[in-house]
């Protein structure tokens, strides 16, 4: 009986090895015939909208791509955030320390961004960020090889815009400035306060808003009594619908408004409706219907602005937003530098990503160094534009304008 | 002066729509004695409703209200019967994970169904304002206080002119007492949290075009409903009445007067609500047991 049941034991050990080595060999097998991408991004909480949109625009990538990569498949492992720090370093070790992948996109809010540097640190695979505006970001990711950012910095809403602002209104107007009390707009305060500033501008009234706020008419009260001629909302995107809205009931009489990347989004127009939407100025990377034309050597991974939109909205029964279109160029870049490298040592792939020089929709992909030490920056370039009835007005850069900022009616 | 005079008006405003918010989940507790921690996925499913029968079939949120209340109330019922129910007997803290899972759920059915595109339903009154010197009032508060002050007396109506709502009090005053005058608790504890389902679809119905639509409003509306009911008493409709005006007026005097006081509002609220609690630990007009 003791010796039977020795017998079993021996057996059910010697089964338990074969499975957990057949599982090791299955994951090595799997590793090795397939190319995996992690993707920890927003897909619910309150930044939904901005990993909704990164997933959007990574699965078209994969998909346009031939979903294989140097005869491997590629498989992207999603993980949802929920929009809190915590879930987002999870995430991170999981897919990258735990899952040992070598190639990260996502998050996209600044805030998780910048929680999730830590947990990157620990194995630091090649990380592409499309988004988080945040300076802190590239200052803690100053000097790394591995790192690259494929969306505009906090400074560069604000140079372009106040330049812009500067050539319509004159120098000596009053501005007056709504933050949120979030990383996104604190992080963006001092840079709008430069830029202002420097254009000439007096700023007037910094005001704090708390991130969800559903009552901001004590602070527009407040501005009432300051007349100014400019006011900048350095807020997310639904924070900008509550202001556009409460700025629409007051009645302020501020001939210029100006948003960050919002005023451009379909979801805060729709919210608002085209009378409150109309005349708010914005900065961004993509506008719909822009002219960009296609690659010459890739044209179907980085279609004419038109054809990839056509395909998007065909896709999708809906228009891109700009985290789509950065998204799914981000992810194109990698596996094109991946196909290009021939191989899958995230070294190589960086060097080549690095060096790879392709017209996308966003414009040049040549990455460079940024003033705060980043290594590796793509479509820092911003235009800026306004909402006039139901089209967009591009009004900065000059060679990119087709029409001027107008004041408010 | 005439910042005082809006500062006044603003709490008059955000205390309406405080009050409504508010006055189905101290309902909801003092009848069935559970914390409705699904409550903010009712206000949310309300707002939804209210949008999609504005853009699909053009019907304005005041008059689409009472369906999108009927229809979130038979929603409730129906997780009242699958699940509530079944743990009224159940520890608190059972009760309430059982609500709070609901409420999850509740949250990412309407993630996966309508994504988490901000919404807002735009009216004739919602970004329209009229201009008293300098003192501005937004047309679309004054609708949503009206309306705030007609639902909270016809509940108060109901539930001191008809039978159903006496048996409610009843009910809450002494559920043994109820049970012996032939009271059926189990349906009076049906009706009072589709009620209560209903009163946070209407709260959502209003705000569906006062604020920001998306699948994750209804915490932050649960946790201010929830700081309202503790400050006003749990279980006092009249105590959360005054819960909600002192909230608003706290938030709102700090966010005119005090430096980036939006920022500070809420916490000074909180705080507001911290001191009422020491010095008045059962709230400002609480009672031991029933609805008042």
């Amino acid at each position: 009986m003791r010796s039977g049941s020795v017998g079993v034991g021996r057996s059910l050990a010697a089964l338990a090895g074969m499975v957990l080595l057949g599982g090791i060999l299955s994951v090595a097998a799997r590793a090795d015939d397939t190319v995996r991408i992690g993707a920890p991004l927003e897909l619910s909480g309150r930044f939904v909208t901005y990993g909704a949109q990164t997933k959007r625009g990574i699965e078209m990538a994969v998909d346009t791509f031939g979903g294989s990569v140097n005869g491997k498949k590629i498989e992207v492992l999603f993980r949802d955030v929920q929009s809190n720090n915590q879930d987002a370093v999870t995430a991170f070790i999981d897919l990258a320390s735990q899952q040992k992948i070598d190639f990260m996109i996502g998050p996209v809010a600044s805030g998780i961004v910048a929680a999730t540097v830590p947990a990157w640190r620990q194995s630091k695979p090649l990380w592409i960020v499309p988004g988080s505006s945040s300076t802190q970001l590239e200052d803690g990711m100053k000097g790394e090889n591995l790192f690259f950012h494929t969306y505009p910095w906090a400074y560069n809403y604000h140079d372009g815009t106040a330049e812009a602002l500067a050539q319509v209104v004159g120098a000596g107007k009053k501005v007056a400035i709504i933050y949120s009390d979030g990383g996104y707009g604190r992080e963006q305060l001092p840079w709008a306060k430069e830029f202002y500033t420097k254009a000439g501008f007096n700023i007037v009234a910094t005001e704090l808003v708390r991130e969800g706020a559903a009552d901001l008419n004590p602070v527009l009260q407040r501005l009432r009594q300051l007349k100014p001629d400019v006011l900048v909302g350095i807020v997310q995107t639904i924070d900008g619908i509550q202001l556009a809205k409460q700025v629409q009931v007051a009645k302020l009489n501020i001939p210029f408004l100006v948003g960050t990347a919002y005023p451009q989004l379909a979801e805060w127009s729709g919210a608002l409706g085209p009378e409150a939407a109309d005349g708010w100025i914005g900065a961004t990377t993509y506008l719909p219907g822009m002219d960009r034309p296609a690659d010459p050597t890739h044209p179907k991974l980085f279609p004419a602005m038109h054809d990839w939109e056509a395909a998007f909205r065909a896709r999708y029964n809906r228009d891109p937003e700009f985290l789509d279109v950065t998204s799914y160029t981000s992810t194109m870049l990698l596996l094109l530098a991946i196909d290009e490298a021939a191989s899958t040592d995230k070294e190589k792939v960086a060097a080549k990503l690095a060096s790879l020089d392709v017209k996308t929709m966003l414009g040049s992909s040549k990455f460079a160094p940024t003033p705060g030490g980043a290594m590796h920056q793509a479509f820092g370039q911003m235009v800026v534009f306004q909402r006039q009835g139901n089209k967009f007005v591009i009004a900065f850069p000059a060679d990119a304008a087709d029409g001027k900022l107008i004041p408010r009616k | 002066m005439s910042l005082i005079l809006q500062c006044l008006l603003d709490s008059v405003l955000l205390g309406g729509l405080y009050s409504l918010m508010a006055v189905g989940l101290s309902l909801g507790f003092g009848i069935t004695r559970i914390i409705n921690f699904a409550y903010g996925e009712f206000i949310m499913l309300g707002a939804y409703g209210a949008f999609f029968c504005s853009t699909l079939m053009g019907i304005d949120p005041l008059l689409s209200l009472p369906l999108v209340a009927a229809g979130v109330a038979l929603i409730a019922a129906i997780i009242f019967q699958l699940c509530l129910g079944r743990a009224l007997r159940a520890a608190p803290i059972n009760q309430i994970l059982l609500l709070f899972g609901v409420g999850l759920v509740l949250q990412n059915v309407a993630a996966i169904l309508w994504t988490g595109d901000a919404r807002s339903v735009t009216t004739s009154y919602s970004l329209s304002g009229e201009q008293v010197g300098d003192i501005t009032i937004s047309d679309g508060r004054v609708v949503a206080f009206l309306l705030a002050v007609l639902l909270i007396a016809i509940l108060l109506m109901w539930l001191h002119r008809t039978e159903l709502g006496r048996a409610t009090r009843a009910v809450a005053q002494n559920r043994q007492a109820a049970v012996l005058m032939g009271i059926n608790v189990t349906f009076i504890y049906l009706l009072s949290f589709a009620l209560n389902a209903a009163l946070g679809a209407a709260t959502g119905a209003i705000s569906s075009f006062l604020l920001t639509i998306t699948p994750f409003m209804g915490f932050h509306m649960l946790v201010k409903s929830f700081a309202i009911v503790v400050l006003g008493g749990l279980g006092s409709i009249a105590g959360t009445l005054a819960g909600a005006f002192v909230l608003a007026f706290a938030e709102t005097v700090v966010a005119y007067y005090v430096p980036e006081g939006i920022g500070w509002a809420e916490g000074v609220a909180f705080v507001v609500l911290l001191l009422v609690l020491i010095v008045r630990p059962q709230g400002i007009l609480g009672q031991s047991e029933g609805v008042a």
